[in-house]
């Protein structure tokens, strides 16, 4: 590479040289450096790192041992202490004047001392327009939330979309247990257990009406990269959470001609 | 007593009193009665000064020197397919450089890995300037862990010279390899450095936490009540932030950005005199970037989508299905 190539600003950096006491392009992010590049690619420059966190103490609830049920405090705990972390990460990107917040992790641990209490952590890369343009705001002109990686954020803009808001739906749920009798008379059948089925099937649908009525509220049109965790916090064997999570995006007003110009390329790596 | 210790009082012995040593290498090894050589006893005094001194000891320096200017065999580290990119791109690798620093905590883990690691990295580019480096790639970063309170930070890495460039003073330390340095390059960001924030922080709550407190003002029903722990929650939040300004901090002092690739916090409860505290410490470690933000990135991009891998998404183990 001779130095025609590399950036008069690079050439300058190699030669072991630099501008002191300049603020340009001094930010912390935890995006990859392949994201990095996308994100820029995008038009947008990360501000900065933007966290949110909550430790909480979640209240104790005895679901009816032969009963399916929602355990409603716990799964409006862990709502509320999501909501808690999501938000304060949001304030910190209020603060820095930023358009959205990509890459967020929302991450859930357990205190050591005690199994009632969690920590939950927001934390993702605030980032803005490199030239102001605006209209990429979400929800009440604060700034977007979203869980997709550099590169997805650089892909949903060129298929025409926006994010909006990062959208979740969360349901902890008691999966009744057999009777005794009930379980005798299944002794030597092969037999579906409809209880258990219904379980999972009403657990299942109330994350996922949850979430698709926080992204109804903030007006998106669809919600993309969903992931389904199913998970328990060192609850009884037969509690489990549903926890829905996704990016709420919208159609931006001149989606089609931006798809038009796209021409995705099939390409077969020969590597393995 | 740390390993590090260990070693420096070795070392001690070595230079002030060889029948000792002597002794106590027998001892050690048994009916095998071995004297370290002239030589050896040499190399390691020359180390323990060059250590103290912050400089090479003179023959690491006179073997990279030698390296560098082609008169050894030049060493890489990475893939071969590095190697094209780099003969394509004018990047000459010149040796592989490394720098550590074994640490004991004397009363801060957190600022001992802020401080290990950043000693580690000055003696990696002591190495890189001696062979006249532009840059080091692929710095692998690791860690050993001692028997005590005690830790090693290493850094690895691939000395590289850049054509018609002159050597640097302050060559840059690049955790990528070649393949992405080059990409980077020519979107015209460097990778320079590495980046460290760390903050602990100690709590103590007179009369108990906010659950506490509650706890005691219903006792029997506060334990079935949901609620946050608002003091705890802001005592971790405000180290956090704070580890993470540091963080930009030492970001600034290499005028660069921070792509942090490593985030770590604990919280733990601690009972000590005073009854019962918490500590919270973060550590968060990164690539340090630097760039012009104003400078849109010059390359043309072309989506493709892959027909190897990413598309068969459903690879499951055989275990999770059966």
């Amino acid at each position: 590479m001779t130095k025609e190539v590399i950036a008069p600003h690079a050439v300058e950096r190699l030669k072991g040289l630099r501008s002191q006491g300049s603020h340009e392009g001094i930010f912390t992010s935890d995006l990859s450096v392949n994201e990095f590049v996308m994100v820029r690619k995008a038009e947008f420059e990360p501000l900065g790192l933007v966290v949110g966190s909550c430790i909480y103490h979640m209240g104790i609830q005895y679901g009816s041992w032969n009963q399916n049920m929602e355990m409603d405090v716990l799964s409006q705990a862990m709502y509320q202490a999501r909501e808690l972390a999501m938000s304060r990460m949001e304030q910190e990107a209020i603060i820095l004047q930023a358009d959205g917040v990509v890459g967020v992790r929302l991450e859930v641990k357990r205190m050591e001392w005690d199994q009632d209490i969690l920590e939950f952590m927001a934390i993702g890369t605030a980032i803005a327009h490199r030239s102001g343009v605006p209209g990429f705001k979400g929800v009440g002109g604060k700034p977007f939330t979203s869980d997709l990686s550099g590169q997805d954020f650089w892909m949903l803009l060129e298929a025409g979309y926006r994010p909006m808001e990062m959208v979740m739906g969360s349901c902890v749920y008691h999966v009744a247990h057999q009777g005794v009798l009930r379980s005798m008379g299944n002794i030597g059948r092969n037999t579906e257990l409809e209880q258990f089925t219904q379980a999972m099937y009403d657990a299942r649908e109330l994350a996922m009406e949850r979430m698709q009525q926080e992204a109804a509220d903030a007006q998106a049109d669809g919600i993309t990269g969903v992931q389904l965790h199913e998970g328990s916090h060192n609850w009884k064997p037969h509690v489990i959470e549903f926890f829905a999570v996704g990016t709420a995006v919208k159609a931006m007003e001149d989606a089609d001609t931006r798809v038009d110009a796209l021409r995705p390329q099939l390409v077969l790596p020969v590597n393995d | 007593m740390s390993l590090w210790d260990k070693i420096q009082k070795g070392l001690h012995e070595v230079t002030e009193d060889l029948e000792k040593t002597v002794a106590n290498v027998a001892s050690q090894v048994g009916a095998v009665n071995v004297a370290p050589s002239t030589a050896a006893q040499q190399r390691a005094a020359e180390w323990q000064v060059a250590l103290q001194q912050r400089r090479l000891p003179s023959f690491v320096q006179e073997r990279l020197r030698a390296t560098a200017a082609g008169q050894r065999p030049w060493i890489q580290s990475g893939p071969v397919a590095a190697l094209l990119m780099e003969r394509s791109h004018g990047i000459h690798p010149l040796g592989m450089v490394g720098g550590n620093c074994w640490y004991h905590f004397g009363f801060s883990w957190t600022q001992g890995h802020y401080d290990g690691w950043h000693q580690a990295i000055d003696r990696l580019r002591l190495e890189a300037v001696a062979m006249g480096a532009n840059a080091v790639l692929n710095v692998d970063m690791r860690v050993r862990h001692g028997d005590g309170e005690d830790m090693d930070y290493a850094l690895m890495g691939t000395a590289v010279r850049i054509q018609d460039l002159p050597p640097a003073w302050e060559p840059a330390v690049a955790t990528v390899s070649s393949l992405e340095f080059v990409r980077l390059l020519e979107e015209g960001v460097v990778p320079v450095g590495i980046a460290i924030g760390a903050e602990y922080d100690w709590y103590q709550p007179w009369g108990g936490t906010m659950l506490d407190q509650a706890n005691q003002a219903a006792p029997f029903a506060a334990r079935y009540w949901n609620m946050e722990i608002p003091d705890l929650s802001s005592f971790q939040e405000n180290v956090r932030r704070r580890a993470l300004y540091n963080l930009r901090e030492d970001g600034r002092k290499l005028g660069a950005g921070v792509l942090a690739h490593t985030q770590y916090s604990q919280v733990f409860r601690v009972n000590n005199e005073q009854g019962e505290g918490f500590l919270c410490r973060h550590i968060a470690i990164g690539t340090a970037v630097s760039y012009e933000p104003s400078r849109a990135p010059q390359h043309e991009l072309l989506p493709t989508v892959s027909l190897g891998g990413p598309l068969r998404s459903f690879r499951p183990h055989r275990k999770d299905l059966l």
